[in-house]
């Protein structure tokens, strides 16, 4: 009775979104027929420009994150692999107050075969002393602890994957919780020798205030809409951080990390497309990592990430122009440069239109009727990756303030590093302090 | 007023506020990661940073 409560319930909330994204842009079409400004036409086909390129946008990804979805339901009794040797590599650098949930997740794996390597990057806490206590050596099983002085994250992965057994590579961040399975999961997409790596999913651990919820939206819908379309076509852009599994091999092919960009995961991402292999993304192998709980800490991760992609983007430029001699690659990368670049300057320049417009000549209609529009497909497509990621449906009322709120502070963050990065203005690593949450 | 023009002033009101907001919280970053920066300096760090022989410190 309550599941057929809320199917009913369900449908008109839907009908309700088409309702109201039809009543705006009836509304929005009359508006440009009565008005006689000028500018008042422009911005109402600002506003029809914008929310074609979204809604195409929103329709593409869905349209190829169901197909893998069928796709995946239709793989989903195939043999497990257990045979390979994967080398967890784990760096760490000042995680004292997460390191330990960490390795209790990686020792806790369902995965037989697995060599567990904790590098220290010259941790100036108790990072090393806190992860020494775990090593142990089994038959197939083993975690070690090595220490090298502070030279970055790149230089640490590749000191560790000298000294790894493997001949698959899992790194995963010092702040992040493992689902038990997640390693079993990301192996099994190895047996296609095309797949150079596979990105694991990334949950946000601290829902408990109204930034990291938008945040675990956000999240949620990167993943299960973006990560899970690219996998379709098997072009996953960036390996996340938290979790990430990689074939050695060709690691090897493309030289390991490189040390010339803030975003090492990207560029290496972007060396393995450009080099022919296929990158895929599992759902299912879960990383629980803790999200900025404060604006600040926010605003200065998104901007390393930003700046990051950016240099990754500049690095490997050339690809953009080889759409017929290397399509995947110029692909992802006209791909990156729009999410990057392009969309976050024409939401704000937008907004600033929208505003100036407004204020000179009264009529403001038209941001309500954008906001809506907006509203809706992003309140829709959060409600169908909560769907199909069996999340907390509420979750989906923060699409409310998402856009106008969040992204347009997101935005101008990353409109600042672009400008930033333009002119080569100096950035360290920015590392967050941790609270600790994943426990 | 109808529903129409209060939400219309209002989400005029929410934009202009978010975007006054935005670039302020930029700014607070920014600026709080420049002085996290000088608080961590060792002496040697400053010496190197302003090139000069000696350096001054105020008593606070």
């Amino acid at each position: 009775m309550v599941g057929m409560l809320q199917k009913i319930v369900f449908i008109f909330f839907m009908l309700l979104m088409l309702a109201l994204t039809y009543y705006s842009v009836y509304n929005l079409q009359e508006l440009y027929v009565t008005t006689t400004y000028v500018f008042v036409k422009y911005a109402v086909m600002l506003v029809f420009f914008f929310t074609m390129l979204i809604v195409i946008r929103y329709l593409f990804l869905m349209f190829f994150s169901i197909l893998q979805l069928i796709k995946r339901t239709a793989d989903y009794d195939r043999a497990l692999r257990t045979t390979d040797v994967v080398t967890v590599i784990v760096p760490a650098y000042n995680e004292e107050d997460v390191i330990v949930y960490s390795i209790k997740s990686l020792i806790e794996q369902t995965y037989p075969n697995i060599e567990i390597i904790v590098i220290d990057d010259g941790s100036k806490d108790n990072t090393y002393q806190l992860a020494k206590t775990f090593e142990f050596e089994e038959d197939n099983r083993s975690l070690k602890v090595l220490s090298k002085s502070n030279a970055g994250k790149s230089r640490a992965l590749n000191y560790a994957i000298e000294h790894a057994k493997g001949n698959l590579i899992c790194t995963v961040d010092a702040d992040s919780r493992l689902d038990p399975y997640a390693i079993e999961m990301l192996v099994q997409h190895f047996a296609d020798p095309q797949i150079a790596a596979v990105a694991g999913s990334v949950a946000v651990v601290n829902q408990d205030s109204f930034l990291t919820k938008l945040q675990a939206l956000e999240y949620i819908q990167g993943l299960n809409m973006v990560k899970n379309a690219q996998a379709y076509v098997k072009l996953v852009n960036i390996i996340p951080g938290p979790l990430g599994m990689f074939r050695r091999d060709a690691m090897k092919k493309v030289g390991y990390y490189a040390h010339d960009t803030f975003a090492e995961d990207c560029d290496l991402t972007l060396a393995l497309i450009a080099h022919g292999y296929k990158i895929e993304f599992e759902s299912d192998a879960i990383a629980y990592t803790e999200a900025p709980d404060n604006l600040l800490d926010l605003l200065k991760q998104r901007y390393r990430w930003t700046r990051g992609i950016l240099q990754a983007i500049k690095k490997n430029r050339s690809f953009l122009w080889r759409p017929i001699s290397n399509p995947s690659i110029s692909l992802v990368m006209w791909y990156m440069l729009f999410e990057a670049i392009f969309w976050p300057f024409m939401q704000i320049w937008g907004n600033v239109f929208m505003i100036v417009l407004a204020l000179s000549t009264g009529v403001s209609q038209f941001l309500v009727y954008w906001w809506v529009i907006f509203t809706v497909l992003d309140i829709v497509g959060a409600m169908y990756c909560l769907l199909i990621t069996r999340e907390n449906l509420t979750l989906s009322l923060y699409a409310i303030v998402y856009r106008i709120a969040f992204i347009s502070v997101i935005n101008i963050a990353k409109i600042f590093a672009t400008i930033e990065e333009w002119f080569h203005i100096e950035m360290g690593w920015g590392k967050l302090k941790r609270k600790g949450s994943i426990k | 007023m109808n529903l129409l023009s209060f939400l219309s002033m209002l989400i005029l009101a929410i934009t202009l506020l978010t975007m006054i907001f935005g670039v302020i919280a930029y700014f607070l970053y920014k600026t709080r990661e420049k002085k996290k920066k000088m608080d961590s300096l060792t002496y040697e760090e400053a010496l190197a940073q302003e090139k000069k022989e000696l350096l001054f410190f105020e008593k606070g």
